[in-house]
């Protein structure tokens, strides 16, 4: 089942709302329990007992429409991309995506792979960026600490740049995904 | 079981070649005529019951595809690689998905990557890794893989290109990159 209307453009809220609101939603931040590439291993210890990752209210979800955060963990081939997209525009609105790894920055060593995009920001709106091949579990905890330092600032807005720039996204994601069968509006 | 495999596949193929022989291991190259013959007999009268794997090498320099089955006797614990040249252009080589259900998967992998078609395959050409490819099969060597990944996923602009030696000194000795090369080359 899709929805196949456009989004819509969000409201904006009163200033104190605001304020009151990011702070909640930087202190509980889910993720979807999702693996795109080889840092999905450097996850693990984060969720476990070693660093322990819910001491920040930092969650796994089992299904993106409980989550909040996508983290696109390493290399990401053509034919993940279409999940993740997929994935993405199901999660909620207000949702984050970080991207771990030198990978997703501009290709790192699979920079020449005829499979791995190297740039991500043209497909997805990436709010941080941990660099690293592959970032230990003390970077991507500094990760998540910026990015609930932007949420609480109000600067981690990727989501709302996606809906408003939902032409420019969906023009280089069919560029690279040619055999293109997703509905065009799937939240 | 060395003498027994040798003996019997002596008898039967005149043209047969020696590749390389351990106490629990034999590789031998056919006439590309006769590689089901080879295989069916391996098969029925020595015993080879388990395929493990086909695998492609493209020799691009004598203008073949090296096609190997890699067999297994696995009461013996005895590997058996009959090995078979086929003409790069327009290759085609029989499918063994009769014999092993397996091989219809290996096959669907190998027309994906090397572009060699294989008659009598169920499944050839459904999608196996890449979805919706239209370029040249990407693990052809003629294949330009970062010729193809700048022209379809471009790159980060503007790209730095940092030299260690820059940073540690000569301590670093001569590094195998690109940039290492070029510095021992104006030397």
């Amino acid at each position: 089942m899709y929805c196949n209307q456009r989004p819509e453009k969000p409201g904006n809220k009163k200033e104190f709302l605001k304020k009151i609101t990011n702070m909640a939603r930087a202190n509980s931040l889910w993720v979807t329990a999702y693996g795109t590439g080889c840092g999905a291993i450097e996850l693990r210890p984060l969720y476990t007992s070693r660093f322990d990752m819910e001491r920040f209210g930092i969650a796994m979800r089992p299904t993106p429409r409980q989550a909040d955060v996508l983290i696109i963990s390493g290399y990401l081939a053509t034919k993940t991309l279409k999940r993740v997209i997929r994935v993405y525009e199901q999660i909620q609105d207000p949702k984050y995506i970080i991207a771990l790894g030198s990978c997703t920055i501009n290709g790192g060593m699979y920079f020449d792979s005829y499979n791995t995009l190297n740039v991500l920001d043209k497909y997805l709106p990436v709010d941080v960026y941990v660099m690293g091949c592959m970032p230990r579990p003390e970077a991507v905890i500094d990760g998540f600490s910026l990015l609930m330092q932007k949420i609480k600032d109000g600067r981690a807005q990727g989501w709302k740049h996606y809906k408003e720039n939902l032409d420019y996204y969906r023009e280089n994601q069919k560029k690279i995904i040619t055999d293109w069968d997703l509905p065009d509006y799937n939240w | 079981m060395i003498d027994k495999v040798k003996k019997e596949l002596d008898i039967r193929f005149p043209l047969l070649k020696l590749v390389r022989e351990q106490h629990n291991y034999l590789h031998v190259k056919v006439a590309k005529a006769s590689v089901v013959d080879a295989v069916l007999m391996a098969r029925t009268c020595l015993g080879f019951t388990t395929l493990q794997l086909i695998s492609t090498v493209d020799r691009l320099e004598d203008d073949v595809f090296q096609m190997t089955w890699i067999l297994e006797n696995q009461g013996a614990c005895f590997v058996l690689l009959i090995s078979a040249d086929y003409p790069r252009e327009n290759c085609i080589v029989p499918s063994l998905s009769q014999m092993w259900p397996t091989a219809s998967t290996f096959e669907r992998e190998i027309f994906e990557m090397f572009g060699i078609s294989f008659p009598g395959n169920p499944r050839e050409g459904e999608d196996f890794l890449l979805e919706g490819w239209k370029d040249m099969p990407p693990m052809r060597r003629d294949f330009e893989t970062e010729e193809y990944s700048m022209r379809v996923f471009g790159e980060r602009q503007p790209r730095e290109h940092l030299d260690p030696r820059q940073y540690v000194g000569d301590i670093v000795g001569e590094w195998n990159t690109p940039m290492g090369r070029k510095r021992k080359e104006d030397k």
